[in-house]
C-alpha cells in the first residue's frame, strides 16, 4: 500500500515530530532549559516514561542517588515508608533499592552507527559558525542542497547510490516514507530526530531563532530528516527500528517515583519549617530605614551573599528577576554583536548599545581603536597559522613564547587572572547605555557608534516609567534608602566551554550588568521620578540614588558601575564598598572554608585553566521563594532557593503577582528540570565528562571524536565526583506567600502555568497570610493542607494509545 | 537561626570526599616530575657549554641530546601532571591518569637514554603501550575502548617495524648497542641497509601520524585532554627522536629523499585539510600532522638539528593550544573573505622584508644561500616573513609608522629567539654523527620544491575552495576511524 501524502499532511507530520525536539542553545548564550519541554503537556510520570523510551535514557534517579538520600536523612525514612505503603508496597526500603539495581542494565553508549556518524558529519560541516576556513561548499542553498551536491563524491556511500538523489527535501522525505502506514510515518520521523537529539535541537534553535548564520545559511528540520533518511536508504538502514516492549522497566520506573516523591516531601517538610519560624518575624515591628538597599538576582546564588550582606550592617536586600524587567537586547562594543540580555521567553522590546560618556569621547575612541587592533591581530594570526608554510615559520618563531605561557598559566592562575582582568578593556566607565526601541531584530554586526546620542534613550517616558514602576511593583518596595544598588550577576571562568552557563539565566546567560546599568540610570532621572511621583504616588525621595553592580559569583566580589554620586553620598558610599568586601570574605570563607586563603583560592577558581568546577552555578536549586524577604532573612538556605521579593498587601488586585508566576516562575521551573534531567542522565540530557570534550563550529562541544551535539550542563557542574552528586533531582516546589483564592485566580487564567502544575512539572506551595498555613496545589483534590500531607500518590499513567503500542512495538 | 544548616549545608567537595591514598598519590606526581626537570636542567646548566657523553655498561648513555630532550619531555609532563591533578578532580581515572604519565615520562627518558638496541626497543614498545592506555583511559565508553584498540596496533605495528629496523642489521654485524652498530654500517650490504632504513622510516611515521598513518590520530579525541597535550607535544616527537639517533643509515641508504617526500606530502595534505575542520582537537590534529611532515621534511633535507628544534618548539606550541582548548566559544556573525589586494610599494616593502628576514636568518643560524638544501630553509623563511609583512601592511588600522616598523620587529623577535634555540639544540647535538648536513640540491628535491611553492599559491590565491570534490576527499581522509565517534 502506497499512502500518498499531501502537502499538508506531510507538514503536519514534520511539525508534530519537531515539536518533540528540545532545543540545544549555543554555548554562548547557553540556556538551562527543559530537555523535555516538547513533553510537557502531558503529566510529568508520562512524559518521562515516553521520553526515556524514545531516548534510550535514564529519566528518574538511580537506586545509587536514592541510597545516599536516604543515607543522608534527605529522604525522610518514615515519609517513604508511608508512600510505599500508600502503593501497595511493604518491604523495607533497601528491598526496593535492591530492585532498582537489579533492573538497571548497562546503559551502553549512544548508537555509534554508521548512519548516526554520517550524519554527523554533515550537519556538523554545515552547521560550523566560523571555526573552519575552508566552508562547505554550496553552504548558502541550504543544507539539503548543499548536501546534495557534494554527497556524489562522498565515497562513503556505495558508488552505485552516489546519484539519483531526490530533488527536494520535500520529497526525499516523502521518498523514504512512502510506503509506510501513517502511524509508522509517524514513528520514523520521531525516531531519527531522537537519534542525534543535540544536532537536532540546534537545527531546531537555528530554525527558530533566525541567527545571522541561519538567515545566510538555511538550515531546519525538514532538511535534516530529508538527508537523514536518504542517507539511511542509501546505505541499506532500516528506517523504522523495532523496539522491545518492557514490563520491567515501567515497573522500576513506578518504584522510583514514589521515591522521588519522599525525597521531594522530605525537601518540602524541612522548607516548610524553616519558613514557618521566619513569619513569626513578618509582624515584628518595622525595622529602622536601611543605610542602602540592593537588590540582587533571583539566581540561589545570591541568597548566601545577601545573608552576609545583611549581617554586615544596616542593609535590606531585595530579590528581583536579574534583567530587570527591561527585555532588551544588549549590543557589545567589544565585537559590535548584540546578544539577548532578557529571558529566552520574552520578546525583545529594547535594544541597548554603548555611547560615549560625556567628556569620555578621547578614551572611548582608544577603546575603539584597541579592539580593532585585537581583531587585527586575531585576523593576523588566524592567517599566518592556516597558510602555507607560514604555519611552520610561525611555530618557530612564536613557540618560546608559548612555552613562557605554559607556566605562567600552570604555575600563577590566580596572578594571571588579576593581570589579565587589569589590562582587559572594560568600557563601563567610558560608556553609557544608550535605550532603543527595537528595530527588526539583528544580531548582524554594526560598526560603533562615533556619534554622541543626544539623549540616552528615545523610548516613551510612560514606557520609562512603567519599566521602573514594575520593578519597585514587584518587589513590593515600601521605602527609598539614600542609596539603592541593583546587582546583577557575571561569572568568571577560564578556560570554560559552559562559562556562560554560570551567568545570569534571567538574561539568557549574559551577565546581568548591562541590565541593571541601564535601571539604575532610568530610575535616576528626573522626569521618571516626577512622573511616578504625580502618576503613580511613587515618592522617590530627592536624596535616594541608583547605582548599578555587578556580583561576580565565582570571587563573590561585587563591583559598583558609575559612580558619579553627590558629595553627600560618597562617605556612605565608601562604607557600602567596605561592607561589601567584608561580606565577600565572609561568604568566600563559608563557601571555600577548607582552603586557605579563601580569596586568593576564588581568584585561582575563576583564572584557573585546569579548573573545572570554577563554582556550582545553581546547582542545588529545589526551592523558589515568593514573598518578603522577612519570611528567609534569618535563615541559611544553603544557596537551594531562588527568592523573588513580594508583598501579598501591596498587590492588590494580584497583576504583581501574575508577572512574577508568568515570568521568574517558568524561567526557574526551566532550570530546574534541566539540572533535574541532566543530573539523572549527565550523557543524554547533560553535557558529558568535560576532560573529554572537543568544541565543534565555535557553538557547542562533542565528547570524544565526534557524535552527537552535547545539549546540557557538563558532567562537572553536577556532580562533585564520579561517585558523588552534588546536584539532588528534586522538582522546584515554589511557596507563595499570599492569599490562595488569588493564585488560583491568577493559575484560571493563564492555562500554561496551570498546565505545568497539573502535570507536575513543578510543585506549588502558598502560605496563607495571617494563619500561617500552607497549602499545596493538587490537580485532583485542589488546596491540600500541608500539615495533613497526604502522601503521594503515582499517578496512573495512561498513555494515549496508539497503535503502534497496540501493535507491541513499545 | 541557622535552621537548616544540619539538615542542608552540603558537604563541599574541597573538603576532601576523595580518598586520602589517591590524593597523596596524585599530589607526589607533578612533585616528581618537575624535581626531574629541574635536576636534568641544573645538570645541562652546570655542563655548558660541552656535554660530554658517558655510557656505562653498554646498556645506558647519557649525552647533550639525552639532557636536551630529557629536558623536554619532564617539562611537558610535569606540566602536564600538574594540570590533570586539578583538571581530573573527581575523576575515578584521575590515579591511574597519574601513574600513566609517569610511565610515559619514564618509557621516553629509557629511549633517550638507551644505549642497548634491546632496550631502546623495549622502551619504544613502552612508549607506545601507555599512551593507547590514555586513550582508552575512559575505559566504561566503548569509543574510547575502540579508538585505544586501533592505536594499540598502530604502535604494535611499529614497533615491529623499529624491531626488524635495528635488529636485522645488529645480528647481521653483532653489535647490540647504538655505537656499535652506527660504527659498523660500512660493512653493512645494500639491502639490508635499505631494508633497515625502511623500517626505521615506517616506525618513525607511524609514531608520527604521517600519511598515510595519521588516522589513530584523528581517532585519539577519546584521551583526556591534557593526554592530548602530551600526545601531540611529546609523543608524536619520537619519529623525530629516532630519526635523529639512526641518521648515518639513512644517509648510508640515500633515503633522505623517500622521507623528503612523506614529509612534504603530508605537511601539505594535512594543511590544507585544517582548513576544513570544524572540531577544535581535529583542527589541532591536523596541524600536528602538518607541523610533523615540515619536521620530517627536515630530517628528509639533512638537518636533523633543525627538526630537533622544531619538535621542541611545536610541542609548546601545541601544548598551549590543546590545555586551552576550551577557549573556543566565541558568538559570531558570518563574514566575507576579504579580498586582499596590495599596491606596488606595499609589494616592494613585502620583497624587501621577506630578504631581510632570510638574511637575518642565515646570519644567525649560519645556514647559507648556496643552492644546497639549505636554500629549501631560508626561502621558507623569506616566505613567511613576506606572508606577515604582507599581512600587515595593507591594514587600514595600523597607522604608516605602525605598518613600517612592526614586520622588522615582530620578524627579528622570532627569527632571533629561534635561532637561540636552534644554536642551543645544535651545541647539545654536536657530539651526534651526522645530523645537519646540508645536501646538494637533486631534482626531487627541486621538483619538492616547486611542489611547495604550487601549494602555497593554491591556498593564497584561495583556488582550492573551487573543488568542492577535494573538500570532500579532505573530509573523509580525516574521519575518525572505525566505531570511534
Amino acid at each position: 500500500m502506497n499512502h500518498l501524502m499531501s502537502t499538508d499532511s506531510l507538514d503536519q507530520l514534520i511539525r508534530e515530530a519537531s515539536d518533540r525536539v528540545g532545543k540545544t542553545w549555543p554555548l554562548y548564550s547557553f540556556v538551562t532549559s527543559n530537555p523535555l519541554s516538547g513533553y510537557e503537556g502531558l503529566p510529568f510520570a508520562e512524559a518521562v516514561l515516553r521520553a526515556g523510551r524514545m531516548r534510550g535514557a535514564d529519566v528518574l534517579p538511580g537506586a545509587a542517588l536514592f541510597r545516599k538520600a536516604l543515607m543522608d536523612g534527605e529522604i525522610k525514612e518514615s515519609a517513604l515508608r508511608d508512600i510505599l505503603k500508600e502503593n501497595g508496597l511493604n518491604e523495607p526500603p533497601e528491598y526496593y533499592l535492591e530492585q532498582m539495581d537489579a533492573a538497571t542494565e548497562e546503559s551502553g553508549d549512544t548508537e555509534g552507527n554508521a548512519l548516526n556518524r554520517m550524519t554527523a558529519k554533515w550537519v556538523m560541516a554545515f552547521l560550523d559558525e566560523g571555526l573552519a576556513e575552508w566552508a562547505m561548499p554550496y553552504k548558502a542553498e541550504g543544507f539539503y542542497h548543499a548536501w546534495k551536491k557534494l554527497a556524489q563524491f562522498d565515497r562513503e556511500l556505495p558508488r552505485q547510490q552516489r546519484r539519483d538523489f531526490p530533488p527536494t527535501a520535500r520529497e526525499a522525505i516523502r521518498m523514504a516514507l512512502a510506503g509506510f502506514a501513517p502511524e509508522e510515518q509517524n514513528e520514523i520521523l520521531e525516531q531519527h530526530l531522537a537519534a542525534l537529539p543535540g544536532w537536532a535541537g540546534y537545527v531546531r534553535h537555528r530554525q527558530e531563532s533566525g541567527t545571522s548564520w541561519q538567515k545566510k545559511f538555511p538550515m531546519d528540520l525538514e532538511q535534516y530528516l530529508a538527508v537523514r533518511l536518504t542517507l539511511a536508504r542509501k546505505l541499506g538502514v532500516k528506517l523504522l527500528a523495532e523496539k522491545k516492549g518492557d514490563i520491567k522497566y515501567v515497573g522500576c520506573l513506578r518504584l522510583k517515583y514514589l521515591w522521588l516523591e519522599a525525597w521531594e516531601q522530605t525537601w518540602q517538610d524541612t522548607l516548610k519549617t524553616a519558613l514557618s519560624g521566619g513569619q513569626e518575624e513578618e509582624n515584628a515591628s518595622r525595622r529602622p530605614q536601611p543605610d542602602a538597599q540592593m537588590v540582587f538576582c533571583i539566581d540561589t546564588r545570591s541568597e548566601p551573599m545577601r545573608r552576609q550582606i545583611e549581617q554586615q550592617g544596616n542593609y535590606e536586600t531585595f530579590g528581583y528577576a536579574g534583567f530587570f524587567g527591561i527585555a532588551m537586547d544588549y549590543e557589545d562594543p567589544a565585537n559590535g554583536l548584540s546578544r539577548k540580555s532578557c529571558p529566552p521567553i520574552l520578546p525583545s522590546a529594547y535594544r541597548v548599545r554603548e555611547s560615549h560618556a560625556h567628556g569620555k569621547e578621547k578614551e572611548f575612541a582608544a577603546y575603539a581603536y584597541r579592539r580593532e587592533l585585537d581583531r587585527f591581530r586575531n585576523y593576523f594570526l588566524r592567517r599566518i597559522k592556516n597558510m602555507l608554510p607560514s604555519a611552520f615559520g610561525y611555530v618557530e618563531a612564536a613557540g618560546a613564547f608559548y612555552g613562557a605561557s605554559l607556566l605562567a598559566r600552570t604555575w600563577l592562575p590566580a596572578w594571571v587572572y588579576r593581570v589579565l582582568r587589569k589590562s582587559a578593556p572594560a568600557h563601563e566607565h567610558i560608556c553609557e547605555p544608550v535605550l532603543r526601541e527595537a528595530t527588526p531584530p539583528g544580531d548582524g554586526r554594526a560598526g560603533l557608534d562615533p556619534v554622541a546620542a543626544a539623549t540616552d534613550t528615545d523610548i516613551p517616558l510612560d514606557q520609562q516609567v512603567a519599566i521602573v514602576k514594575g520593578a519597585f511593583d514587584l518587589m513590593g518596595w515600601r521605602d527609598f534608602a539614600p542609596l539603592v544598588l541593583f546587582v546583577g550577576h557575571g561569572s568568571h571562568s577560564a578556560n570554560n566551554p559552559f562559562a556562560s552557563s554560570l551567568d545570569c539565566g534571567a538574561c539568557a546567560a549574559s551577565p546581568g550588568r548591562h541590565n541593571a546599568r541601564v535601571l539604575a540610570r532610568l530610575a535616576n532621572r528626573r522626569e521618571v521620578r516626577s512622573a511616578l511621583m504625580y502618576d503613580h504616588n511613587i515618592l522617590i525621595p530627592e536624596s535616594t540614588h541608583f547605582l548599578a553592580a555587578e556580583h561576580n559569583t565565582t570571587t563573590e566580589e561585587i563591583t559598583l558601575f558609575d559612580r558619579d554620586l553627590p558629595p553627600t553620598h560618597s562617605n556612605l558610599c565608601y562604607h557600602v564598598m567596605q561592607d561589601l568586601h567584608r561580606a565577600r570574605e565572609a561568604a568566600l570563607a563559608r563557601r571555600l572554608g577548607s582552603l586557605p586563603k579563601p580569596v586568593i583560592a576564588a581568584e585561582r577558581l575563576a583564572g584557573d585553566w585546569s579548573e573545572t568546577r570554577p563554582e556550582w552555578g545553581l546547582a542545588k536549586n529545589a526551592g523558589f521563594v515568593i514573598g518578603p524577604r522577612e519570611l528567609t532573612r534569618d535563615l541559611n538556605l544553603d544557596g537551594r532557593c531562588f527568592l523573588h521579593s513580594y508583598r501579598w498587601d501591596l498587590d492588590t488586585d494580584g497583576t504583581a503577582l501574575e508577572a512574577i508566576m508568568q515570568g521568574p516562575m517558568v524561567v526557574t521551573q526551566w532550570i530546574n528540570n534541566h539540572y533535574f534531567f541532566a543530573t539523572i542522565d549527565p550523557e543524554r540530557f547533560g553535557g558529558g565528562d568535560k576532560i573529554t570534550h572537543n568544541i565543534t563550529g565555535h557553538h557547542g562541544v562533542l565528547t570524544g571524536n565526534g557524535g552527537d551535539l552535547k545539549s546540557g550542563l557538563p558532567f562537572q557542574s553536577l556532580y562533585a565526583s564520579d561517585s558523588e552528586a552534588y546536584h539532588q533531582p528534586l522538582r522546584l516546589t515554589v511557596c507563595i506567600q499570599a492569599p490562595r483564592e488569588r493564585v488560583g485566580g491568577i493559575l484560571s487564567k493563564n492555562e500554561h502555568l496551570k498546565t505545568l502544575l497539573d502535570n507536575t512539572w513543578i510543585y506549588l506551595m502558598v502560605l496563607e497570610p495571617g494563619t500561617g498555613e500552607f497549602y499545596r496545589y493538587d490537580k485532583a483534590e485542589g488546596w491540600t493542607t500541608a500539615s495533613a500531607q497526604s502522601p503521594g500518590k503515582y499517578p496512573t499513567p495512561t498513555p494515549r494509545k496508539t497503535e503502534l503500542e497496540v501493535a507491541g512495538m513499545y | 537561626m541557622d535552621l537548616l544548616t544540619d539538615h542542608l549545608e552540603s558537604r563541599k567537595p574541597e573538603a576532601g570526599t576523595i580518598c586520602r591514598n589517591e590524593s597523596r598519590f596524585v599530589n607526589w606526581v607533578p612533585r616528581l616530575l618537575w624535581t626531574g626537570f629541574a635536576l636534568i636542567s641544573i645538570l645541562a646548566i652546570a655542563l655548558y657549554p660541552n656535554f660530554p657523553e658517558r655510557e656505562w655498561l653498554g646498556l645506558i648513555r647519557i649525552d647533550g641530546f639525552a639532557l636536551l630532550l630529557g629536558a623536554t619531555v619532564t617539562f611537558f609532563s610535569a606540566l602536564v601532571a600538574s594540570y590533570s591533578r586539578k583538571y581530573l578532580t573527581g575523576s575515578r581515572h584521575r590515579k591511574r591518569f597519574m601513574a600513566l604519565t609517569v610511565g610515559f615520562t619514564f618509557s621516553v627518558m629509557a629511549l633517550l637514554i638507551s644505549e642497548h638496541l634491546v632496550l631502546m626497543l623495549m622502551s619504544w614498545l613502552g612508549m607506545g603501550v601507555v599512551m593507547s592506555e590514555m586513550i582508552g583511559v575512559r575505559s566504561g565508553w566503548r569509543e574510547a575502548r575502540q579508538a585505544a584498540f586501533w592505536s594499540r596496533r598502530y604502535f604494535l605495528g611499529g614497533s615491529a617495524c623499529l624491531a626488524v629496523g635495528i635488529l636485522l642489521p645488529a645480528f647481521w654485524t653483532r653489535s647490540f648497542t647504538l655505537h656499535e652498530l652506527l660504527a659498523a654500517i660500512p660493512e653493512i650490504p645494500r639491502p639490508i641497509l635499505l631494508v633497515t632504513a625502511t623500517c626505521l622510516i615506517l616506525a618513525a611515521i607511524i609514531q608520527s601520524a604521517m600519511y598515510p598513518f595519521h588516522r589513530w590520530l584523528l581517532s585519539s579525541m577519546t584521551a583526556p585532554t591534557p593526554a592530548s597535550a602530551l600526545m601531540h607535544a611529546g609523543f608524536v616527537n619520537g619519529g623525530g627522536i629516532l630519526l635523529a639517533l639512526f641518521s648515518p643509515f639513512l644517509f648510508a641508504s640515500s633515503t633522505l629523499t623517500l622521507l623528503l617526500a612523506i614529509g612534504g606530502l603530508t605537511a601539505i595534505i594535512a594543511q590544507f585539510a585544517k582548513l576544513l575542520q570544524v572540531n577544535v582537537k581535529q583542527k589541532l590534529a591536523c596541524s600536528t600532522i602538518a607541523q610533523m611532515g615540515f619536521m620530517i621534511m627536515q630530517c628528509g633535507l639533512g638537518y636533523f638539528t633543525a627538526a630537533v628544534a622544531h619538535l621542541i618548539l611545536h610541542g609548546f606550541y601545541k601544548a598551549y593550544l590543546f590545555l586551552s582548548s576550551g577557549e573556543g566559544i566565541v558568538q559570531s556573525a558570518p563574514q566575507e573573505v576579504p579580498r586582499i589586494r596590495i599596491n606596488g610599494v606595499q609589494a616592494v616593502m613585502v620583497t624587501i622584508h621577506g630578504l631581510l628576514g632570510a638574511w637575518l636568518f642565515t646570519w644567525l643560524t649560519g645556514k647559507g644561500w648556496t643552492l644546497t638544501s639549505d636554500i629549501f630553509l631560508t626561502l621558507i623563511v623569506a616566505i613567511t616573513v613576506g606572508q606577515a609583512t604582507y599581512n600587515i601592511v595593507k591594514h587600514q588600522v595600523l597607522s604608516l609608522l605602525q605598518r613600517t616598523v612592526l614586520p622588522p620587529v615582530l620578524y627579528a623577535l622570532g627569527i632571533g629567539v629561534y635561532a637561540l634555540v636552534f644554536n642551543g639544540v645544535e651545541l647539545f647535538m654536536s657530539g651526534m654523527p651526522l645530523v645537519s648536513e646540508s645536501m646538494p640540491l637533486s631534482a626531487v628535491e627541486i621538483g619538492f620544491g616547486l611542489v611547495f611553492l604550487a601549494g602555497f599559491f593554491i591556498m593564497k590565491l584561495g583556488v582550492y575552495m573551487k573543488f568542492p570534490g577535494l573538500y570532500v576527499r579532505l573530509m573523509n581522509l580525516t574521519q575518525p576511524l572505525n566505531r570511534t565517534a
